[in-house]
């Protein structure tokens, strides 16, 4: 790894996951992935990714992580109520 | 009521070195507000080109504020990404909409990076946001509030400089985080005069759907 690469890679890894218990999996997996994105994938050699192991276990985890805190990716929430309707609109 | 504001910027460094910093812009000391990015899906697709989706959360420094005056013990505030990145084409495209405070607040943003048309040392940033506010008598105010911090932002931002692509440097899709605060700020100085048991019953008052409008 060039020293660019190097000093990037660890400034990625400084970073924090939603789900604290997947922080250690996150910045293993941003090491992996910014090497190689740097390395293969913007020189035209996108195939044989070598992080697909790391990412699968990252993302399980932040899959958890995201439904304990309810995050809503998939709906619109605030303010505790749910996808009611506003009793009045002006 | 909605805004829409966009600009155009010039990188003194080639497409694959602004890239390379535009993917590892966290942790970055501009915005120390954003206290995690995940990736939550990621693929190549059969033309080679990079797909991602990625959350970023965003703490307030104000919870017991927040908690007071929105009628919620939740401060921390979240961004959907989406990006893709194609390497032939040398062009990346970013989406970004907020996940929450949507029911008062909507902000979609998107970004391209090309390569400059006229020389290829060089790199073109693309960028326009629309933000919609409903309610609470500050629409048009607050948007227009926030339209010209956020412009303004952007210009100050530092970035032509990634020549040590490991600095870190202020992207312009922070404009995320900039509406929060501004969004707070004028909420919290238009229900401060209330009485506390006031200032519940404003917010359900005027809780009103919003029009969303995307990029994404």
């Amino acid at each position: 790894m060039t020293s660019e690469s190097a000093a990037a890679a660890a400034a990625a890894a400084a970073m924090n996951s939603v789900g604290e218990a997947c922080t250690d999996m996150k910045r293993e997996y941003d090491q992996c992935f910014n090497r190689w994105f740097a390395e293969k994938f913007l020189k035209g050699d996108g195939s044989g990714d070598p992080c697909t192991d790391l990412f699968k276990r990252y993302q399980q985890c932040v899959q958890k992580a995201i439904k304990e805190k309810e995050i809503p990716i998939e709906g619109l929430e605030f303010m505790g109520h749910g996808k009611e309707k506003p009793e009045s609109s002006s | 009521m909605m805004r829409v504001w966009s600009s155009e910027h010039v990188f003194s460094h080639p497409w694959d070195t602004v890239i390379k910093a535009a993917m590892r812009k966290y942790p970055n000391p501009m915005n120390p507000c954003v206290v995690g990015v995940d990736v939550l899906e990621r693929s190549v697709d059969a033309q080679g080109r990079l797909h991602s989706l990625r959350l970023l959360s965003t703490e307030w420094g104000l919870p017991g504020l927040v908690r007071a005056v929105l009628g919620t013990g939740r401060t921390m505030t979240y961004v959907q990404e989406r990006s893709v990145v194609d390497p032939a084409e040398k062009r990346m495209e970013l989406c970004s909409t907020n996940l929450t405070l949507t029911n008062v607040v909507s902000v979609s943003e998107r970004l391209v990076y090309t390569p400059h048309p006229e020389n290829a040392g060089r790199t073109v940033l693309t960028q326009e946001a629309v933000i919609t506010v409903r309610g609470i008598g500050l629409g048009s105010h607050l948007e227009g509030l926030m339209v010209s911090t956020i412009a303004s932002n952007a210009k100050k931002e530092d970035l032509a400089h990634p020549d040590r692509p490991s600095s870190p440097w202020r992207a312009p899709s922070d404009a995320h985080l900039e509406w929060q605060l501004l969004f707070l700020s004028a909420v919290f100085a238009k229900t401060l005069h209330l009485q506390e048991d006031s200032q519940k019953g404003f917010f359900d008052k005027h809780r009103f759907r919003v029009t969303f409008r995307s990029y994404c």
